[in-house]
Order: C-alpha cells, then structure tokens, then sequence
C-alpha cells in the first residue's frame, strides 16, 4: 500500500503532494530530494529508504513521480507499474506530460489521484472506469502556432499539407475531445526500436527489434476499430504465410481488450478502444532480421609518423533508396589523453566534436539518405600515445531515427471504424523505429 | 486563520444560540455549562448512543464544545442541519471576519461565499492547488464545507478532496457535513453512494465511528458490487481509526469473502490482509472460489488475492520439493531412501487449482501481476514447472528501466539456485549500450550466475568489451566478475589469469586497480607457480597509485615473499622511500611486508625494516602505530616479549584460506521473491516471512463447500444493473435447496443484456444510468405516445423486494422519446388507496434519448388486482396501472424433501409474496398424460395459476 504520492519537478519544486495515511509527515519530500541530488551516477536505485519510510520513484517526462511506502511486504512492482500507470493516465488526461501541464492542471490530477487510490490503496486505473467520475477540465496551454496557418491555403483551400498532421497533434487532453465533438481523431503509431551489436569482422552478432503499435484515440463514443496489418504477417518460424517476403516476429502480445477472431484468417485485429492511449499490440523479433541492419562501418584506425591517431571511417546506409535516416549521431570512444581533434568531413551538413569529458567524438549526421555512404577523417593528437591506446578506441555506438520505416516490415494496411462514424473522423497513422542500442564494435 | 485564534467571544455564542433559538423554536439547550467540556466527546451523557448524528450538532468556539441536541425526530432534523449550518456559518463570518481578519486568502473566502457556481468552482481549484503544493489551507474550512451539499458535481467532489484533507484537522467542523453523506447513502446512484462512502470513511474522526461501522455494514449488502467494492475498502480505514471494532469488521470481512463478485474480491482480501491476515480459517470456504475468479479480478486485486493465496498455500500444503530434498539428502542411506519412496507425494487438487489458475495472468500486462505470479510459483510450485514463468520475465526487461532494475534483482536471486532456467535466455541479459550502470551492474550479475563450462567462453568474450566501456565503475564490476568466473569454473582459470595480467597494462587506472585486487584473490585461491605473475605486478607498482591496489601488490609480496626472494626486499626499500606520503592502508600494508620480511630475510631486511617500524612509531595514525608496536613486539625478540615471539613465524605466515568470490545475491532468498525487503537487501520493520510447509498437511475438507456453482457464467460489468445483484445474493442464502435453484437458474439464463443506455450529455452524471437485466418479458406500462414522449416499460425482476418483504419487486425503464428533456418524473395518486407502493425517488430531469431503469415495489396483496396509480412529471400526469401474472406474486420456499415428496417431473415450492401462504405444484407423469397438482390455500390464485400453467405447458 502506499503511503504517500508526490510528483516533483526536476529542480525540485513540489507540484503534488498527497498523504493517504498519514504515516510520515510532508517534510520527507525534501528528504527524498536531497537523496535523489546526492548520489552521483545516471540513476538512483529505484527503491531508497529513510528509516522505516521507502520511497519508490520513477522518471516520466522529466518530473519524478514518487510513492512512499512503510508495508515492507508490498511488491516494489505494484508501487512501479502504479506510477508508471498514473503519469500515463495524467498525460492522457492532460494531454502531455510536462511540468508546466501538471502545474496548470493540479485540481485535475488530485482528482485523479483521489480515484485512482482510496488510503492507500489502488483502486482501478482503468480510464473506462475513471471517465465516469472525473470532472475537472484539463487545461492545456497551446501556443500559438504558425503551423496551423500553414495548413489553410489561399481562400480557404486545403493545401497539400493538410495529409500530415503536426507531431504535437496526438497531444492533447482527452477529455476536451467531449466538448469540442467535431474533433474526433485517432492516432496510430507504429514505434519500433533496434538493438544491434555487429562485430569487429562485420558480422551481426545480436540483432533484436521490439514493436509495439500504439494507439490513441480521441473518439468519444468508438464503437469499433479494425487494424488490417500485412497479410504476410506471422508468428514464430513455423507458419509462413503468403507468397509474398514474409513478414514474421517471434513472439507477439496483445492488449486484453483485442478481439482475435479476424486474426488468424485475415490478421485484422478488432477492438474497442477507450480514450486515452493503449498499446494494442507489442512484439518482438530477435536475431532474424528481414534485411540487412541500417548501418556498416568500415574502420581503418592508425598511427601515423607524427604521433597521431588517424581514423578512417566509412558509416554505410543500407536503407532503401527512397528512405533516410535522421538525426544520426555516432559516438567514437577514443583513448586517453586526447587533446585535440582535426577533421575531414565528406559532406558539410554533418559536424563532429571531441567531448573531452566524455572522451568520444560525437559524430552527426542531420539526414543520412539510403544507399549513400559517408565517410569522416579524423586526426587526434594524443598524449603519450602508445599501442595499446589503439585497444581503448572502443565500441561506436550509433544513435537515429528511420521515420516512415519499420524494420520489420510490418504495416497497417487497413484502419477502419465500424459502424462508420457520423462525424468526419480522421485517423492518422505514423511509423517509426529508434534504435535502442546500435553498437558496431571496432 | 481558524476560529479558534479568536480572542473569547462567549457572550456572542449566547447571541447566537438566542438567535438560533427563534429560528428553531423546539431546539432544547442544555443548561449552561453541562455539556462545557474541554474533551471532544459531544453529545451530553446518555445521548451518546444516540444512532444518528443527524441529532447532534456541535459547533466549536474558542476551547469550548457547546452541543446542543432536539428532540426531534432525526429524519426530519437532518433535513435541516444545512440549513442551520448555512445559516450559521454565515452569521458566524459576518460577526467575527469583518473587520480584523483579513488574511491572504480573503478573496478565496469571498468566492466560495458568493453565489455564482463558477466563482466557487474557481476558487474550489485554487484551493485544491494550495493543496496539492502542500500549503495549508485549513483557515478555509468553513468556507469550503458550506459547499459540500453543492448540486455541482464538480465543486462537490473538490469539496470532498478537501474534506479529506483537513478533517481531521477541524473535526467538529467536518462533522457538519456527516448529514450530507448519509443522505447520499441512500442515494439510487451506485457511484454517488460508493463516494459517499468513501469520502465519510476518510474522514479520520473519531465520534463518527458508530456511524461509519453502520455505513460499512449496511453498503456491504448493497446492491451493487461497486458499493460493497467501497465498502471493502473503508474496513481497513475504519480498523486504523479504532482497532477496538476488530471483531465486527471481521465479521463484514467474512461476509464479503462470500461475495461472488469479481470487484469485491481483491478489496476484500486487502482488508482482509490488513485487519485479520491471520483468520486464515476465513479463506478456506473461499479458497476454490477465489482461485476460479481471480482471472477476471481487477488487475490490481489480483497482485493482492495472489500474494495472499500463496501466504495460504504455504500453511496448508504440503512441500512439493519434498521428494528431491529429500533424495539428495539421504543419498547414502539406502533405506532411508526406501521408505520416502514409499509415500510418493501427490499435490492436493487444491494447490493444483492454484497453479492451474495463475499460470494465464504470466500474460498479464501488468508487470506486478506477471512478478506476483513468478514469486508464486517459486515458492509454491515443484521444481520442474517453475521454468515456465522464465519467458514472461524476461519479458518485462522490455518495459520501462524501474521495472527492468526490480525484474534483474529478482532474477539475480533465482539464477543463482537454478542456473537452468535463464540459460537459454542468456543472450538477453548482455549490456546495450543504454542500459544505466546499476541495470548493467546487475546484468553482469546474472550473466556470472549463469556461466558453466558450455557457455563460459562465450560469456568471457562479452566480458572482454564490457572490460573496454567508458563506464569505470561497470568496467570494474565486470574485472570483479571475471575473478568470479575464474574461481567457479576452473577450466578457465587460467585464461582468465592470463587476461587479467594483461589488463595490468591498460592505462587505466581503476582496471588496473580492480585487476590487481581480483588477481591477488584469484592468486589466493591457486597457491601455485605464478611467481611470474607477481613479479610482473612488481614491475607495475611504481605506475599504480590507486592504494587498494598498491596494498594488495604489497599483501601478494609478503605473503609469497618466498618465491620472489630477490624482488620482494626492493619492494621494501622502495616503501621506505615513500612511506610518509602513503595511504594508511598501504602503510599497513607496508609494515605487513616488512614483518614478514623480516622472518623470511632478516639478513637483508632488518635495517629497513626497523627504520619503517620507527617511521609508523610516529605515524599520525592511531591505527599505524598501533600496528607497529604490535608487529614490533611480536618478531623482534627481546627480554619482555616473552613466548609469542617463538611463533611470530606462525602467526604471520600461516597459510591463509583463499577468500570466496561469490555472488552478493547469495543470501537474499531468504526473503520472499518480489517484496520490498528484498530490493533493499535488508529485513524492513513488519516484514512477514513466508511460513515454511507444514509437515503434515491440514485437513483439506475444510475447503469444500457445499454447493459449487458455476462461476463461469457470471460476469459482472462495472455498472450491472443493481437489483440483478440480489439474485445472487438470494442464490446463495437459499443455496440449500435444491427445488429453488432449479427454478431460478433458467431464469438466469435467459437474462440477456440489454445495451447500455447512452451515456447522458449532461455532466451530472448524478442520474442512474445502469443498464439492466431481467427476464425477457417486459410491458408496456406507458407508450410515448399517450405519455407525450415519456414511455414506460416494466418487468418484475423475480427478486426480493428491498423496501418491504411483502412487496413484489418491479423495475421499470423510462425512456424519453420527444425532442426535450422531462422534468421531475414521479408518481403520484394511486388507487385503490390503501394500494402500498414504494415509490422510486423522483427524478430531476430526463434529457431527449436518455432512458432511465428504476425500482419500485408495489404490495399487491397476492391479488392479481391491477395496482393503478400516477405516473407525473412536471408537466402531466397519465394514468397506468400495473397488472400482474398470478405467477409474479410468489416466491420459491425451501423445505425438505419429507414434506413434499416428489415422485417425478417437475415440482415447485413457493410461497406468495404478500401473506406469505405456500404453494405447492406437482407434476406427474403418466404413459400419455400428465397430472398438475396445485395446493393452496388461496383457490382463485390455485385456479388462475391452473390455468396459466396449463397454457404455458401446451406450448412448450
């Protein structure tokens, strides 16, 4: 059971706090804080304590949600899931998850909190079941934005751009969505994320992809919704399905709500959502990639007559021509004692930089078309450079984006509202794969 | 700001009871000072028991309670308490605030006093903010509290976040409010009487206790699941509030077990946790239910119902380990063996059952769920079926770093006991690059539990580029868990050493540190030829400077000082030079060698060995120049020294037992898998051990119970319709009979669903709007178009009648077909006149589209005379009248089976609603005919239902 809730801002600031129990007094927010601040490293252990007091944290959207515990016997995961469970519905409730969001909708979210947990105690976190007693409005701070002029044209005319909604339109509360009625949307994301460790000689040693397709729904009264995927689509090895490259994942899971009839003969998924955002579906895909990783590297790393480290990289896109990658940023380790950095770049779009502290150099790539190959020069003068300073240029690790993409190949093909809406309603469909870690070791 | 800081105003309170005295001319006042006691028990002696506290009224002034009671009637001065209270609290503010207190939070106080809805609203925000910030609010109480009977559902429950809040604080204040809860008690809205409930529950008030137990005990046999769900949930706030009503919230506590319902189950077993977790003689009749529902409990009570079940489990089975253990253990003795095998172990069904039944929820999206099933079965399951939950956990280190950190903690702790089961997923647990250095700090745990002779090689070249990582701390703890490997698989004790020495030469200096101290431990453990190893750490020691290092080279020079006799005294010499400027651990260190030094190679060493005892005679340190003096007297011999001397050689150079590298996960399976007290390591305060099996196993027959029926059909929806629910209520007390079950459980079946009534435009969500089951038959009680729009349909739900046990229980559906919403629906004349009816409340307002389900009883009198009344809003009346089938007015009756002995076919027992007379129908069957008996007292309800009957069979 929890004893206490509080979200603080990163600097701090208190923006909630709630006591169920009355077990320990509001001054252990600030215990918390200087505990958080005090300990040194990326993250602080999940679970701290403070005498009889445990204080249980996650890290959504920049603000640490906290819940204080005393029953020594309840499970951390409960306390976990929960506040993971919580800011996923304030941000569905507030339509994003910011400190300024939180701040602006503090009436909101004790409502929420008074729902979600009675003394202690997690009721429902069901937003089905939520929508029936919250009353409070969200307010959302919506600037002014040049972009939503961009989309009417002269006179009035829809313009091309009118087919791509901005990223910030899934954002919103979802509960305005009742009042302003005309608006009722549905956003479905495609998200996959890559890990991948190709070794020294190229070869990929662990190739893993997790998927999930995500769905957020702004309709108020959604009766039901089909997903058409790949008609190629299968699980496990075993079953191919189709003439056609398959399609195939090892393992899939699907939200409890989701109706499988439809699946094994068409691989249409049906059901109803609630509002708010759901992950429909998860899956993952390990060592068995449909095409080739996104990226080779092709390293020469030596020590040239006056005492430097030269490296030769060669970073090779193995996309489709017609797609591209953004934001690339490579990260070279390179050994101790590096002063400085001199470069040659293929193209002068791409920068690089020698993060002393980090001691890498940081490679960036804003848009890295496929099929092309780009390559980077790079001298360091190093102090006391030795042979085995050439054992410490470690490990690059490649950081992107592929929009439009999914490595899988898995694709909606369909997204139909049945029976069709009154109201003109638009669905928006968005793919996307991250790469979660890409490591090509050197 | 409170009321309290006044300055005395006595003589004003008189003013005010003198003035509320006119107002309310039959308010009694006790004398003046009889009731003028400091202490917060109010009422005046004798009065206490009194079972409303719509009779008493309190309110605070200065330190002095002054309470003053009725003598009327309740029901009819808890009508009036918000008007009191209204009335008084604003005199009071007018009288006292005007002139000095104007504080910060005037202009709130100003809002929530003014008339408009949208400036309380607005301030009623502002002040959940002051809360929300954790900044008192308190001084508003008053102002806020005047709200709480708001008609705004919205203010109201911002009213009920702050009363929460701060009741405690102003109890006498909150008491106020208590009327407004009780009345909402009885509200026909499910989620009005759960807040309700809940809210009066929170309010930590000591007085109110008789109150809330009698709320707790009357909401438990509500008919909806959501109430008896609150009710469930108000029994621990309750037993916090006063431990001294154990006994009866035990006895709700076993009541609701019984419940059926899905949504009670996991609160119930909440508060069951919390008040009596040791009643475990409540769950036996429970147990097979509880496992058979939990599928369909609310993710959150199923954490709850599971972790409790296997708290159960482990007293009342029997270990299914047993045979295993006890194999290994009597491996040599032969007969021992015999005789266990003589008993083979067979699970009882009933530990099956819970395993059977969890396993589903491994899919569960909920990662508590999916962890609170693999601590189930960990604990509970035979050893060979644990492997299952390994996929789902590996599973949730795909979910957010929180959970990953707690799901490799516990997978830590498994893969030590059972290296099988994470094996096949070893590839899982390698280092991503974004993984936070405690998430990599434990993968490498894992992976170290894992390693065996197979995959070692394997699990060293993974190790080799984690050695190379940026992150210090991590390419330390991988250097340590290289030593671990070493030490547990000794085919690659060598390699290891080997790559190890290598890294002495990184530039590095925490690997080359975190090298030296796991080389010395590995050295420890292999007392052989790696003299060339230490003379190359020797070489080293001028470019270390990290001083655990540095002392650990030194500790590996005295102790096989032997086998480098010609480096370790250069060593020495070298110390001596940079002693001062030492670390205290490397000065220990030092004075260490040089005593070992000094036994082994006096002839070399003894000059330097006494100018570092004299440098450490004088060191800063009390440490060092205790160790000094010790060592001095212990191997330079002299007169005082005495016998120690003769075994100086022995003290010191004793072999040593190497150290054991092993894992810090070792002990923590002393705590149960997935509690808190196992990710802190450490026993917190109130942590319950999980029992070890018993030896013997208890009866088992405790668990059976009577009747088992089938759960499966029944799937409750958070808004099932109410009266639905005493069916099963009803089922379960006549449970016994045989002959009304029977009749009953058709009739469940042909309930069908109907569609939810569209959810209603307007934000009061005040109005029922439950969809509803029943039998299929329905009639028109009014049609739209006689009833201007309104239409009425009714059906009797064959259930008890709440109100009246003589009444026969109708619900009737109003649905509004115009174009405009109906106002204030409710019925009005009835005839015959005498005709008793409870009516439903009146309801306030129908909107266009929306229908409404209510109930209603009516006393027919076992008559199948139609009841005629009224049926009004507003606007019209129209006339209805309600004629029931003769079958409607009875009620299935239980007896056994010597007084109504049945031969064959069908037969029924019932009683009629009214008077109570029993029925009795009997069918016989003939070759070609059947013979229906009725027996009754009442000829024209035999005759009516002859005939009914008669129809009813030529049909079918």
């Amino acid at each position: 059971m929890i004893s206490q809730v509080f979200i603080l801002s990163s600097q701090g600031d208190h923006l909630i706090y709630k006591d169920f129990r009355g077990e320990a007094g509001s001054d252990v927010v600030s215990v918390f804080y200087e505990k958080v601040t005090a300990l040194t490293g990326d993250q602080p252990p999940v679970v701290m304590s403070h005498g009889d007091l445990h204080f249980v944290h996650v890290r959504q959207g920049g603000l640490y949600w906290v819940a204080t515990t005393t029953s020594p016997g309840s499970s951390p995961f409960t306390i976990i899931e929960f506040l993971n469970r919580f800011s996923a519905l304030v941000k569905d409730y507030c339509g994003s998850l910011s400190e300024k969001s939180v701040q602006m909708n503090f009436a909101l979210i004790y409502e929420l909190l008074d729902e979600v947990v009675d003394y202690g105690y997690i009721q429902t976190t069901s937003s089905d079941v939520l929508k029936n007693f919250i009353q409070t409005e969200a307010v959302s701070s919506k600037p002014f934005s040049l972009f939503d002029l961009s989309n009417v044209g002269f006179f009035g005319a829809e313009t091309q751009q009118s087919k791509v909604a901005p990223s910030s339109a899934a954002s919103r509360p979802i509960q305005s969505s009742r009042e302003q009625g005309g608006r009722s949307e549905i956003f479905l994301d495609v998200i996959e994320r890559m890990s991948v460790v190709i070794g020294s000689k190229g070869v990929v040693l662990k190739a893993d992809v997790e998927g999930e397709v995500r769905v957020k729904c702004f309709m108020p009264s959604c009766s039901e919704m089909r997903i058409g995927l790949n008609e190629e689509f299968s699980i496990g090895k075993s079953q191919l399905r189709g003439y056609g490259a398959a399609v195939r994942v090892d393992e899939c899971r699907f939200h409890q709500n989701v109706h499988l009839d439809e699946f094994h003969s068409n691989r249409v998924l049906r059901l109803c959502p609630s509002q708010g955002e759901q992950t429909v579906m998860q899956y993952q895909l390990s060592d068995d990639l449909p095409s080739a990783p996104p990226f080779r590297l092709f390293p020469t790393i030596e020590r040239d007559s006056g005492g430097r480290l030269l490296m030769y990289l060669k970073l090779r896109c193995d996309l489709p021509s017609k797609s591209a990658a953004i934001n690339v940023c490579a990260t070279i380790p390179v050994p101790k004692g590096s002063v400085s950095l001199s470069q040659e770049l293929s193209s002068p779009d791409q920068s690089a930089e020698l993060k002393l502290q980090n001691r890498a150099i940081d490679w960036k790539i804003p848009r890295f078309i496929g099929g092309t190959q780009l390559s980077a020069l790079f001298k360091l003068e190093v102090s006391g450079l030795s042979p085995s300073s050439l054992m410490e240029v470690g490990p690059v690790v490649l950081v992107f984006e592929l929009p439009q993409l999914t490595v899988s190949g898995l694709q909606i093909r369909f997204l139909r509202l049945s029976p069709v809406q009154p109201a003109p309603s638009q669905r928006w469909i968005r793919y996307v794969t991250h790469s979660d870690s890409y490591i090509l070791r050197l | 700001m409170s009321v309290q800081n006044f300055p005395p105003i006595y003589s004003t309170v008189v003013e005010i009871f003198q003035w509320l005295k006119s107002v309310y001319k039959n308010i009694s006042f006790p004398e003046k000072g009889s009731c003028l006691s400091s202490g917060r028990s109010l009422a005046p002696r004798g009065r206490r028991s009194c079972s409303s506290i719509g009779c008493i009224v309190s309110v605070p002034f200065g330190s002095h309670n002054n309470v003053w009671s009725t003598g009327r009637d309740p029901a009819i001065w808890e009508a009036d308490t918000d008007a009191v209270y209204a009335a008084l609290s604003h005199h009071l503010w007018s009288t006292f605030t005007a002139p000095e207190a104007k504080s910060s939070n005037e202009d709130l106080k100003e809002m929530l006093e003014s008339n408009k809805e949208s400036l309380k609203l607005e301030a009623m925000k502002r002040v959940v903010g002051l809360i929300a910030k954790g900044k008192n609010a308190s001084e508003l109480f008053p102002a806020v509290v005047k709200n709480v009977a708001s008609k705004n559902i919205e203010l109201k429950k911002l009213v009920y976040v702050y009363l929460v809040r701060y009741a405690e604080e102003q109890q006498d204040l909150a008491l106020l409010s208590i009327s407004t809860f009780q009345r909402a008690l009885k509200e026909p809205n499910q989620f009005i009487r759960a807040s309700a409930l809940r809210v009066l529950s929170s309010i930590r008030v000591s007085i109110i206790v008789p109150i809330m137990m009698l709320a707790i005990k009357e909401a438990s046999a509500d008919m909806s699941p959501y109430v008896r769900k609150t009710a469930a949930h108000a029994i621990q706030k309750l037993y916090s509030l006063d431990p001294d009503q154990k006994e009866q919230l035990i006895e709700v506590i076993e009541k609701l077990l019984k419940d059926k319902s899905t949504l009670v189950a996991g609160s119930v077993v909440v508060a069951f946790d919390e008040v009596c977790p040791d009643r475990i003689d409540l769950i036996h009749k429970n147990y097979r239910k509880l496992c058979n529902l939990l599928v369909d409990v609310e993710e959150w009570g199923q954490v709850v119902i599971i972790s409790m079940l296997t708290r159960y489990a482990r007293t009342q089975f029997t270990s299914p380990w047993k045979e295993d253990n006890e194999k290994a253990f009597y491996e040599s003795e032969e007969e021992k063996k015999d005789q266990t095998e003589a008993t083979p172990y067979t699970m009882d069904p009933d530990h099956r059952l819970l395993l059977r039944n969890t396993k589903p929820l491994l899919q569960s999206r909920n990662t508590a769920v999916v962890m609170s099933v693999a601590q189930l079965y960990w604990h509970l399951a035979p050893k060979h079926e644990v492997n299952i939950v390994t996929k789902s956990l590996v599973r949730l280190l795909r979910s957010h770093r929180e959970v990953q950190y707690i799901v490799l903690q516990n997978i830590a702790t498994m893969s030590i006991q059972r290296k099988g089961m994470f094996e096949p997923f070893m590839k899982s647990f390698y280092v991503r690059s974004t993984d936070a250095t405690h998430i990599k700090t434990l993968k490498l745990e894992i992976l170290t539990n894992l390693a065996n002779e197979a995959n070692i090689s394997t699990i060293l070249r993974e190790f080799q580029t984690y050695v190379k990582s940026q992150d210090k701390a991590f390419a330390a703890a991988t250097i340590q868990a290289i030593g671990r490997c070493a030490t547990d698989i000794s085919e690659v004790t060598d390699t290891c050493l080997s790559g190890l020495v290598l890294l002495l030469s990184n530039r590095d200096e925490t690997v080359v540190a975190e090298s030296v101290v796991v080389i010395k431990k590995l050295l420890q453990t292999q007392p052989t030829q790696h003299s060339d190893i230490i003379k190359h750490m020797a070489k080293l020691f001028d470019n270390i400077s990290v001083s655990m290092a540095r002392a650990s080279i030194l500790w590996l020079m005295g102790e096989y000082c032997e086998r480098v006799p010609k480096i370790a005294p250069d060593v020495l010499r070298k110390m001596a030079k940079t002693f001062t400027a030492e670390e205290d651990i490397v000065k220990l260190q030092t004075v260490n060698l040089a005593a070992k030094l000094y036994l082994t190679n006096s002839k070399q060493t003894k000059l330097l060995t006494q100018y570092i005892l004299n440098l450490g005679k004088y060191d800063q340190s009390y440490d060092i120049r205790d160790r000094t003096r010790f060592v001095r007297q212990l191997i330079v011999p002299n007169e005082k020294s005495g016998a120690l001397n003769k075994y100086a050689r022995r003290i010191l150079l004793a072999p040593k037992p190497a150290p054991m590298l092993e894992s810090a996960f070792k002990d923590r399976d002393r705590f149960q898998l997935g509690t808190l007290s196992h990710s802190i390591n450490s026993k917190a305060t109130g942590y319950q051990e999980l029992s070890d099996w018993p030896a013997v196993a208890p009866d088992q027959s405790v668990r059976n119970v009577e009747v088992v029926e089938p759960s499966s059909s029944e799937s409750e929806e958070q808004s099932s319709d109410e009266s639905d629910e005493t069916s099963s209520d009803s089922g379960k007390s006549s449970s016994g009979s045989e002959k009304s079950s029977s009749e009953s459980e058709p009739e469940q079946k042909k309930k069908t669903k109907t569609k939810k009534a569209p959810q209603k435009k307007s934000k009061a969500a005040a109005a029922v709007t439950a969809p509803s089951f029943g039998p299929v038959k329905t009639h028109e009680l009014l049609h739209h178009m006689t009833g201007k729009g309104l239409s009425a349909k009714y059906h009797f739900p064959r259930q008890p009648c709440l109100y009246q046990p003589s009444m026969v229980a109708v619900q009737v559906i109003l649905a509004n077909s115009s174009d405009h919403s109906l106002e204030k629906i409710h019925i009005g004349d009835r005839s015959p006149a005498g005709l008793n009816i409870h009516c439903f409340n009146t309801i306030e307002r129908l909107e266009p589209e929306a229908s409404v389900t209510v109930s209603m009883g009516i006393d027919f009198s076992d008559s199948t005379q139609a009841a005629n009344f009224q049926l009004c809003t507003k606007e019209d009346q129209f006339s209805v009248s309600i004629q029931p089938v003769v079958g409607e007015l009875l009620m299935p009756s239980t007896m056994s089976e010597q007084d109504f002995s049945k031969e064959q076919g069908g037969s029924f027992a019932g009683r009629t609603v009214s008077s109570g007379a029993l029925v009795l129908v009997s069918l016989e069957l003939k070759e070609s005919s059947a013979l229906l008996t009725i027996n009754t007292e009442k000829s024209v309800m035999a005759s009516m239902l002859l005939r009914d009957l008669k129809q009813a069979l030529a049909l079918a």
